[in-house]
C-alpha cells in the first residue's frame, strides 16, 4: 500500500533538520580549523591583528630542544596511556565478567573515576602520592624501601600522571570489552574446555582472537584519548618538573591562554594534528591488514 | 488592498514619530549605561552595593556589571579588546599594563588626574607605581588597592621556642638563627614536624628578598634578565636554606599542600608572599593561631625600606562613549565612594580616606597593630620585575612549574647546580624577552 506523502514534506525539508547541525559544525569546528592553520603562519597576542610572519613559528619549534622533549613526553604519555588502558581495561573486563552476587557494586565502584572530575582526581593522587604524608609513600615506607618522589622525580612524572590517567578511564574500556566479551559465544568455550584447552590457552587462543574488532575498536579510542590529558598535568604537575611532564595539549594551552602566543600555539596544535593523522593512517592500515579478516 | 496600504501608512507615521520622540528623549534625557567588568566572583553582592549607591547618586546612569572568573577574564577582555567593545571601566592587572598601554587600549587618564586634584584623594605613591611599571611617562590606570610582600610569623612557634618576635630591623642572620630554632622534630622519628621557613619559586616568595637586598633582576635599559650580584646572593641564600641549612623543606616535599596553607597549618613557622594572605588568614585560621607580619628582613647590601609591591586598578576603554562618566565612576569604586568593608584584608586602599580608617588596623583581629606595617610600606619606596611577557619568563600560573620559578624549584629539589640552573634559564628567559623587546 502507498503512502501519500506528508504534504509539508519537501525536498528541502531534511535539511532543516540537518542545519543546526551543519552550522554549528561549520562555525565551531571547520572554520576554527581552518583559522588555526592560517594562526599558525602569525604572530598574534588577541590584541590587535595578527601578523603574518610566514613560517617563523615552525622554525622556531623545530630548533626548540623544549619542543622536541614535549613531542616525547607526548608519544610516551600516549604509549603508557595506550598499553596500560587496553591491559587493565580487558583484565577488569575479564574480572567481573561473572554473574555473581554484588558484581553490580563492583562495575559501578571500577566505573566511578570515569565520571569523576579529572582535576578532583589530580587533587586526590596528589595527596595520596605525597612525600611525607602520602598513603603510598606510607606503605612503601612501611615495607623498608624508600619511596620515590613520583611527581618530582624528572624520570618519573610523566609516567606517574598517565598511570593515574589508566587508573581514571579504564574502566571506560572496561565496559566496552565486556560488551565484546559477552558477545562471544559460550559454546566455543565450553568446546575448547571439553577438548582440554585450560583457561591461560582459551584466553589467548579463543577469546582475544574473537575479540579483535572489539580491542581494535579500543586501540582507536585509547590512541586517541591519549592525547587529552591537559586535566591531569594541570592538576598534578603544570607541565614540571623543567617540562618533564609538559605535553603538546598542555603546551597548547600555555602558549594560548597563558602566553597569550596564539599563533606559536597553532602550529604546536598543527604539529599535533599531523601526529593523529599519521596515528589514523596507522589504524586504518592495521584494520585493512590485520582485523578484517578476523571480523 | 486598501485597508493594507492605510495600514502601512499609519505604521510609517507612528513609527517615524516613536523615533523621533526617541532621539529627543536622548538629547535631553542622556541615560548613560557604563560596562563595568571586574575578575572577582566573591565580590558580587559587594559590586551590587556600589552599583546601587553610585546610580542614586548619578540619576540616569546605570552600570552593568559583568564579573568574569580570574582564570577566564585575560581571554575574554583580549577579545573585546581584539573587537573595539572594551568595557567603559574595567580591572587591569600590574601584569598587563605596559603591553596594554603600548597597543593603545587604555584611555590616557593624564589630563583627569592633574584636572581632578586627584592626589588629594588618593596616594600619589601609588599611582606612580603604576606609571613605573606602564613604562611610561603617563597615567594609564587608577589604583583601587595596592598589594605588598610581608614576613608572615606563627606567634605561638616563637614563644615555644622562647624567641623574641621579629622585628622590622632583621637582617639575614638574624632570620636563619631563628629559623634553625624553629626547625624541629618534635617526636624524635627522624622527620621535621615543625620547619622554620617555606618558601619555593614563587615570584612573591623570592623578589622580597631581592628586592631587600638592593638587586635586581631586569637590566631596564636592555630590558634582559641580568640579575645582578645582590640578586644571586639573596636567590644563593635562599636556596641554601633548604641546601645547606636545611631549615626550609624543599617544594617537592611540600607537593601535597596547596602551597598557602603550610604555614597556617603549622608545618613552617615563617613564610614570605603577599599581603593579602591577612583576609585568608583571617578566615581559615582565625583563634587557632596567633601570628602577626613585619617586613622582610634586609640584606648585608640593601634596606627592606624598598618594599615589592604593585597595584591592582581600574582602566578606562579608549573608545568609551562616555569618558566624563567612566572617570567619575573609576574614582568612586577605586575608593572614593566605598567603604572599607568592600575591601579584601590586607590589600591596601588606595584613597587616603579608607586607607586611614581605625579599622584597616582593627585591634580585634589578627594581626592587630601589625597592619599598619602596610600603610607604611605604601608610603615609601616600591619596585617590581613586571614587563611584557612577565608571566612567561617568571613562571607564573598554569606554567608555575617553568621559567624563573621553575628555575629555582630544580635546584632546591636536587635537580640542578645553582650556577647551571641560572645558566640555562638566563637563556631561556632572555629568549621570551627578545621577542617582546626587539
Amino acid at each position: 500500500m502507498r503512502h501519500t506523502p506528508y504534504r509539508w514534506h519537501k525536498p528541502l525539508t531534511p535539511w532543516v533538520f540537518v542545519l543546526p547541525t551543519v552550522v554549528g559544525l561549520l562555525a565551531f569546528k571547520l572554520l576554527p580549523i581552518v583559522s588555526a592553520l592560517y594562526f599558525s603562519f602569525t604572530e598574534w597576542s588577541l590584541l590587535g591583528s595578527p601578523l603574518f610572519i610566514k613560517l617563523a613559528n615552525y622554525r622556531e619549534l623545530v630548533s626548540s630542544e623544549v619542543f622536541v622533549r614535549i613531542v616525547r613526553n607526548t608519544v610516551q604519555f600516549s604509549f603508557v596511556y595506550v598499553i596500560g588502558s587496553m591491559v587493565f581495561g580487558l583484565a577488569l573486563a575479564v574480572l567481573i565478567n561473572v554473574q555473581t552476587r554484588g558484581i553490580a557494586f563492583f562495575r559501578a565502584a571500577i566505573y566511578l573515576p570515569v565520571v569523576t572530575s579529572a582535576v578532583a582526581v589530580g587533587i586526590v593522587w596528589n595527596w595520596m602520592l605525597g612525600p611525607t604524608y602520602g598513603v603510598i609513600n606510607n606503605l612503601i615506607e612501611a615495607m623498608g624501601m624508600t619511596p620515590p618522589y613520583w611527581l618530582a622525580d624528572m624520570k618519573l612524572a610523566l609516567n606517574t600522571v598517565a598511570t593515574v590517567q589508566v587508573w581514571k578511564m579504564s574502566g571506560y574500556y572496561m565496559i566496552i570489552f565486556l560488551a565484546g566479551l559477552q558477545n562471544i559465544n559460550a559454546d566455543v568455550l565450553d568446546s575448547a574446555r571439553v577438548d582440554g584447552a585450560n583457561a591461560i590457552q582459551s584466553f589467548f587462543r579463543i577469546t582475544v582472537p574473537m575479540m579483535a574488532s572489539t580491542l581494535f575498536f579500543v586501540l582507536t579510542i585509547t590512541i586517541i584519548d591519549s592525547f587529552k590529558n591537559f586535566e591531569l598535568i594541570y592538576a598534578m604537575t603544570k607541565g614540571g618538573p623543567q617540562n618533564a611532564s609538559n605535553t603538546l595539549v598542555y603546551d597548547v594551552y600555555l602558549n594560548a591562554f597563558v602566553y597569550y602566543r596564539i599563533g606559536y600555539a597553532s602550529a604546536i596544535a598543527y604539529v599535533l594534528f599531523i601526529i593523529v593523522a599519521l596515528m589514523t593512517i596507522f589504524n586504518f592500515y592495521v584494520r585493512k591488514h590485520l582485523v578484517e579478516g578476523l571480523d | 488592498m486598501k485597508k493594507l496600504t492605510t495600514f502601512i501608512v499609519i505604521l510609517v507615521v507612528v513609527g517615524t514619530l516613536f523615533a523621533a520622540g526617541t532621539k529627543e528623549a536622548k538629547a535631553e534625557g542622556a541615560p548613560i549605561t557604563l560596562e563595568w567588568w571586574t575578575w572577582d566572583p566573591t565580590m558580587a553582592e559587594e559590586n551590587q552595593q556600589i552599583i546601587a549607591n553610585f546610580e542614586r547618586e548619578n540619576p540616569g546612569v546605570k552600570i552593568a556589571n559583568t564579573i568574569v572568573g580570574t582564570a577566564e577574564y585575560w581571554t575574554k577582555i583580549r577579545i573585546q579588546a581584539n573587537q573595539n567593545k572594551l568595557p567603559d571601566v574595567f580591572t587591569m592587572s600590574s601584569g598587563y599594563i605596559e603591553e596594554w598601554a603600548k597597543e593603545g587600549l587604555l584611555y590616557n587618564l593624564d589630563s583627569f588626574v592633574e584636572r581632578d586634584d586627584t592626589f588629594d584623594l588618593f596616594y600619589q605613591s601609588i599611582f606612580d607605581t603604576n606609571k613605573a611599571i606602564s613604562n611610561s611617562d603617563s597615567y594609564y590606570a587608577i589604583p583601587f588597592a595596592l598589594v605588598t610582600t610581608v614576613l608572615y610569623y606563627n606567634k605561638d612557634a616563637f614563644d615555644r621556642a622562647g624567641l623574641a618576635y621579629p622585628t622590622d630591623g632583621w637582617g639575614w642572620d638574624d632570620f636563619r638563627s631563628a629559623a634553625k630554632k624553629l626547625t624541629i622534630d618534635k617526636n624524635g622519628d627522624g622527620k621535621i614536624d615543625q620547619w622554620g621557613y617555606w618558601f619555593y619559586g614563587r615570584y612573591a616568595h623570592v623578589e622580597p628578598w631581592i628586592y631587600a637586598n638592593g638587586g635586581t633582576l631586569l637590566d631596564r635599559s636592555t630590558m634582559r634578565f641580568s640579575p645582578d650580584k645582590k640578586a644571586m646572593d639573596a636567590m644563593k641564600m635562599l636556596t641554601d636554606l633548604v641546601l645547606v641549612d636545611k631549615v626550609a623543606p624543599a617544594p617537592k616535599d611540600m607537593s601535597a599542600f596547596q602551597q598557602q596553607d603550610v604555614f597556617p597549618q603549622g608545618v613552617a613557622a615563617m613564610w614570605v608572599d603577599g599581603s593579602w594572605f591577612v583576609d585568608t588568614f583571617r578566615k581559615n585560621v582565625q583563634h587557632d593561631m596567633r601570628w602577626g607580619i613585619v617586613r622582610v628582613p634586609s640584606g648585608p647590601s640593601g634596606s627592606n625600606t624598598l618594599t615589592y609591591g604593585w597595584p591592582d586598578s581600574y582602566a578606562l576603554a579608549p573608545n568609551t562613549k562616555h569618558p566624563e562618566m567612566a572617570w567619575k565612576f573609576a574614582r568612586y569604586v577605586a575608593g572614593e565612594g566605598i567603604g572599607l568593608d568592600t575591601y579584601m584584608a590586607g590589600k591596601i586602599p588606595s584613597a587616603k580616606k579608607l586607607a586611614t580608617d581605625p579599622l584597616f588596623s582593627d585591634p580585634n583581629q589578627q594581626p592587630g597593630k601589625d597592619m599598619d606595617l602596610l600603610i607604611e610600606q605604601a608610603a615609601g619606596p616600591m619596585t617590581t620585575s613586571y614587563s611584557m611577557g612577565w608571566g612567561e619568563w617568571r613562571g607564573y600560573g598554569g606554567s608555575e612549574a617553568l621559567g624563573l620559578n621553575g628555575t629555582i624549584d630544580a635546584i632546591v629539589n636536587g635537580l640542578m647546580s645553582f650556577d647551571e640552573a641560572f645558566r640555562r634559564s638566563t637563556e631561556s628567559i632572555n629568549a621570551v624577552l627578545k621577542r617582546y623587546y626587539k
